[in-house]
């Protein structure tokens, strides 16, 4: 089928799926009131239980889920998402969103760099020298990577590299929170920001800022990927070509390099593009334990408030971001493997 | 039923059981691995054993009930710490030697460690098992049948796939009670996808293949072909997909009673004991350190044997 | 058909033992080949799918896979056995005296590279080369495929001390000789060519560019394994037929691996016919056409449907091909050998020279 329609079809399922997830966030967070409270960014602790009942009414949360489904709908077709934060302090939840967004774009870009950096080296060392020293060597750390809680691993790594390095002296990387020096806005990207603006102190600051939150992400995930590195490089191996390739007289680097490689990380690229899109939607224990100001943290921070529009802004940001990188992916597929292009 | 379709039925087991020797031959070749079921085998007997080893009352002193919310701290930070390491002296049983040191009820590491390791073995398996058969399930089934009933299943898991599982579980977990009960059914609503993707994806492939055919024309029934040999013959990277996410399960269930969705704060659970460490992680590590570095442990050793099996099955990796 | 050279084989094969390490036990693949291959000859060897003929193949050029071992024998080439040489020196050897060319084009190619890249990497190794001819193209001399054929021999050569020439022109004179070779090999459109992938081209013109390939390194040996097994009949008498016109252009020994007799026949000198892992018997063509002296040769012969006789009921061999983890003992053939005596259950026959140039191995002589 032509490229376009193929397009096309997946972005009518986009709507289908935001459709669903939205019917099923809005379930079971306007659902129960006795569980989560839809209300509780509206209140605040002095209200008497009148003024709650006035509130409520008056953002119609007493009225039947469909009904309120319908209004959110239209609310959120006119751009207006609904309130969040507690006690009534109440900003729009999609400014309080895209506050947000770009730390967890910064820790994202930066983890993915690094995965990448160290995951598909890692993968290919291990294909090339196959059930020896080396190849056991990566296999322990990559699986020791995705069976590392991210939680745990935030905290010890904050532990020796903090704490123990100021004790024992060393220069010491800071324990969490993004940069606070004062953010010149252009991009809203911090580190960006700061170089655009000739900021050095301040991009160096977030750069430091940056390293112990986005190697505690990445080191979860590039075990993964030098797993699939490792087993794709060592099909492409097995291929006939390759053994042509030697036939020819090539040096084995060329081989490797030239002919196997080339095929091989082609599933590495598209699982690349999958991850990064992953970490978009905001790590949200990682930017916990960071105390790291992500779209993340707010989900959590919602999740405990009972916030229901922030979720469901959330959710539905998601949900966009997964389909779409599925979708760009399996088409750079097709751009990447000259056989599925014609 | 035609009379020859037992004899399929034993001819392949018989392949399957030649299959099941060579794996097993290759994996014995594999040092990883076998440390890796070593290790795992360790914890699983532990676990069976945990509650005759360590005494359950230890993890609940002062004779408080288990569930009671909120859990009354007698004992706060003064000359009498109850967070030691090493030799000290117990809040409730005098003095003593505490190898991994106190969690910040004073209570003696290493047992509510021990304590903790049945528990998320425990939910582990539940869950797993329950979103791998149902998942499973489903795929074979929306594989097998086709047409209008493969869309929708394959719409409904492209739904959960995009959804921020850990956001969900949470909400659920939210609202439906802070039990391990809800824990898990919120993590198993989560974790079924994969399976019904994978499955489906193999009885694509069987449905193919002659002997499907073959069968049909002995006059097989449908189910008898799905679940007498489909199912058999796909059911390895099925396996191989569970002892990994087992691993995941773990992690997952920890992290979630960990961020504070556990019944009872006290409550032996390797993610709530490290939450407990949350305050003190700079001045006492060991709280958190210990029951992090056992979740690390288990995770690592399934994974290690399901990484390990993947490789032996992978069928273009064999000799 | 050229007259061989009767002087010194150019690559012998003595004695070659060789296993397979598997999980069911040790395969016996080869049991003691003998082949020689003299200068600009073309050797066929025949025999049954599995009786060890692509294995020597790959043991000849050093491509083997690593379960593979050598129990015994020698390779020699130009006075030295190719067993011994490091994999650096056999890559050499690969890269400017051997050239192999495989069965299947389609797996043979890679995928995700444009031809023109595979085809000009096979030339770009000879960087040497390469450069003299872009001096002699400087001083304006013919340059062309048969020029750098001929620059093989140190004769020709010129010297490159003092001269520098720049990448670019490399690849530019690999890029024009490429596209001599194509025209050899008769594919059309040589540019074309160049940019497409494999996958855009036919079965037959997959086959030519490999073919273009291999003669890119001026070898000295040239092995066809099989090149006309994966393609239809018209295809294979077209590119039987270029490997003919070829010969009369290239002064290079042909050993052309099939279990065709028919494909041998027309190219091949002299036919070697083998059988589980030894060379059964030797000889010109036309002698083992004639009068074949190993039983399964004649076995052989007889299988092939007469043209003339179309009525005539199709022979074939009684048995089955031998199953290589526990071969039968002595002469692998003798449970399948209507001649079959007590002593071929014992011992195993060397080749012995019977009849002028013609030899066989079997105890009935």
């Amino acid at each position: 089928m032509k490229l376009y329609e193929y397009v096309i079809r997946r972005l009518i399922l986009l709507v289908f799926v935001l459709f669903a997830v939205s019917l099923l966030v809005f379930y079971f967070t306007r659902g129960f009131p006795r569980g989560m409270a839809p209300w509780t960014p509206y209140i605040h602790p002095k209200m008497t239980a009148e003024q709650i009942e006035q509130v409520i009414k008056e953002h119609g949360f007493d009225r039947p889920l469909y009904e309120q489904y319908f209004y959110w709908l239209r609310d959120i077709l006119r751009g207006d998402w609904g309130r969040t934060g507690a006690w009534a302090q109440g900003l729009p939840a999609n400014e309080v969103f895209f506050n947000h967004f770009p730390y967890t774009v910064e820790l994202s870009v930066f983890a993915t760099i690094i995965t990448v950096g160290i995951g598909i080296p890692m993968g290919i060392i291990s294909a090339l020298k196959n059930n020896k020293l080396p190849d056991h060597a990566c296999r322990i750390i990559a699986l020791a990577g995705y069976s590392t809680p991210a939680y745990w691993f935030g905290f010890m790594l904050q532990l020796i590299f903090f704490y123990y390095f100021s004790v024992w002296g060393l220069p010491h990387l800071p324990s969490s929170q993004a940069s606070t020096l004062g953010k010149p806005s252009i991009t809203g990207i911090p580190i960006i920001d700061g170089l655009l603006t000739g900021n050095f102190a301040y991009a160096w600051d977030e750069f430091i800022h940056l390293i112990l939150p986005s190697f505690s992400l990445a080191f979860i995930s590039l075990g993964f990927l030098a797993r699939i590195v490792r087993a794709s490089m060592l099909e492409v191996l097995r291929q006939d070509y390759i053994v042509m390739a030697r036939s020819k007289g090539l040096k084995e680097r060329v081989v490797i390099y030239r002919h196997a490689l080339k095929n091989a990380l082609i599933p590495a690229v598209t699982l690349t593009g999958i991850f990064f899109a992953y970490l978009l939607g905001g790590a949200m224990i990682t930017e916990y334990v960071f105390s790291w100001p992500g779209v993340g943290q707010q989900a959590l921070r919602a999740i405990f408030q009972g916030d229901s529009n922030f979720i469901l802004l959330y959710s539905l940001v998601f949900a966009t971001i997964i389909v779409i990188s599925n979708l760009v992916v399996d088409v750079l597929y097709a751009f990447l493997d000259p056989r599925i292009r014609y | 039923m035609s009379k020859q379709e037992p004899e399929v039925r034993k001819g392949e087991w018989e392949a399957r059981l030649a299959d099941i020797k060579y794996s097993l031959y290759l994996l014995r070749k594999n040092p990883l691995v076998i440390t890796g079921t070593i290790i795992a085998l360790f914890f699983i007997i532990l676990a069976l054993l945990a509650n005759i080893i360590v005494d359950p009352k230890l993890a609940y002193p002062e004779g408080y009930p288990g569930n009671m919310y909120p859990f009354e701290r007698k004992f706060m930070w003064n000359a009498n710490h109850p967070i030691q390491w090493g030799p000290g002296i117990s809040l409730y049983t005098g003095p003593e030697f505490f190898p991994l040191g106190t969690d910040s009820y004073g209570r003696d590491l290493l047992k509510m460690i021990i304590l903790a390791i049945p528990v998320d073995l425990y939910f582990a398996a539940i869950i797993t098992i329950i979103a791998a058969v149902f998942g499973t399930l489903l795929g074979a089934i929306a594989g097998y049948i086709g047409g209008i009933v493969d869309e929708i299943v394959l719409r409904i898991t492209d739904v959960f796939f995009a959804f921020p599982g850990l956001v969900l579980a949470l909400v659920f977990a939210s609202i439906f009670g802070r039990t391990l009960e809800t824990l898990a059914l919120a993590i198993i609503l989560v974790w079924w996808p994969p399976y019904t993707r994978l499955m489906r994806g193999q009885v694509l492939s069987e449905k193919e293949k002659p002997y499907v055919e073959a069968l049909k024309a002995l006059g097989a029934s449908p189910l008898r072909i799905l679940f007498g040999h489909i199912l058999p013959n796909s059911i390895f990277p099925i396996l191989v997909q569970a002892t990994m996410d087992f691993g995941g399960v773990i992690l997952t269930f920890s992290a979630l009673m960990f961020l504070g969705f556990s019944p009872s704060p006290a409550m032996p659970e390797l993610g709530n004991l490290a939450a407990d460490g949350y305050g003190h992680v700079f001045d006492a590590p060991w709280v958190m350190l210990f029951p992090g570095l056992t979740i690390l442990i288990i995770s690592l050793a399934f994974n290690l044997v399901g990484d390990g099996l993947r490789d032996v099955l992978d069928p273009r990796l064999r000799r | 058909m050229k007259k061989q050279n009767r002087t010194q084989p150019i690559l012998e094969v003595r004695n070659l033992k060789l296993n397979f390490h598997t999980y069911r036990g040790e395969v016996k693949a080869l049991n003691g080949v003998d082949l020689k291959l003299y200068p600009e000859e073309a050797l066929a060897l025949v025999g049954e799918s599995g009786c060890g003929k692509s294995v020597t193949a790959l043991a000849i050029t050093g491509l083997l896979p690593e379960n593979a071992y050598i129990v015994d024998g020698e390779i020699i080439f130009k006075g030295e056995n190719l067993l011994k040489k490091s994999k650096e020196e056999m890559r050499e050897f690969r890269m400017s005296e051997c050239a192999i060319v495989f069965q299947d084009p389609a797996t043979y190619l890679n995928p995700v590279l444009r031809m023109g890249i595979q085809l000009k990497e096979a030339v770009l190794l000879h960087k040497d080369a390469l450069k003299q001819m872009v001096i002699a193209e400087k001083r304006g001399e013919k340059i062309g495929y048969q020029e750098f054929l001929a620059m093989k021999t140190s004769q020709n050569q010129i010297s490159t001390k003092g001269y520098r020439v720049s990448r670019k022109k490399i690849n530019e004179m690999a890029e024009k000789l490429i596209m001599d070779i194509l025209k050899l090999v008769k594919l059309p459109d040589p540019e074309r060519i160049l940019k497409s992938y494999p996958h855009e081209l036919s079965g037959g013109m997959k086959q030519r560019a490999m073919i273009a390939m291999a003669l890119a390194r001026r070898p000295s040996i040239f092995l066809a394994d099989e090149i006309t097994t994966a393609l239809d009949v018209t295809i294979q008498a077209q590119i039987l037929y270029l490997l003919k016109e070829l010969r009369q252009k290239i002064a290079t020994s042909i050993l052309l691996i099939t279990h065709d007799l028919s494909v041998a026949a027309e190219i091949a000198d002299r036919i070697a016919v083998m059988y589980g892992g030894n060379v059964v018997e030797v000889s010109s063509t036309r002698a083992i056409f004639k009068k074949p002296l190993h039983p399964y040769t004649q076995l052989l012969l007889k299988a092939i449907p007469n043209i003339l006789n179309p009525t005539e009921r199709l022979e074939s061999i009684p048995g089955t091909v031998p199953e290589m983890i526990n071969p039968p003992s002595g002469c692998r053939f003798h449970p399948r050998c209507l001649y079959a005596m007590d002593i071929c259950t014992k011992n195993r026959p060397n080749l012995k020279e019977v009849e002028k140039e013609h030899e066989v191995a079997c105890f009935l002589y």
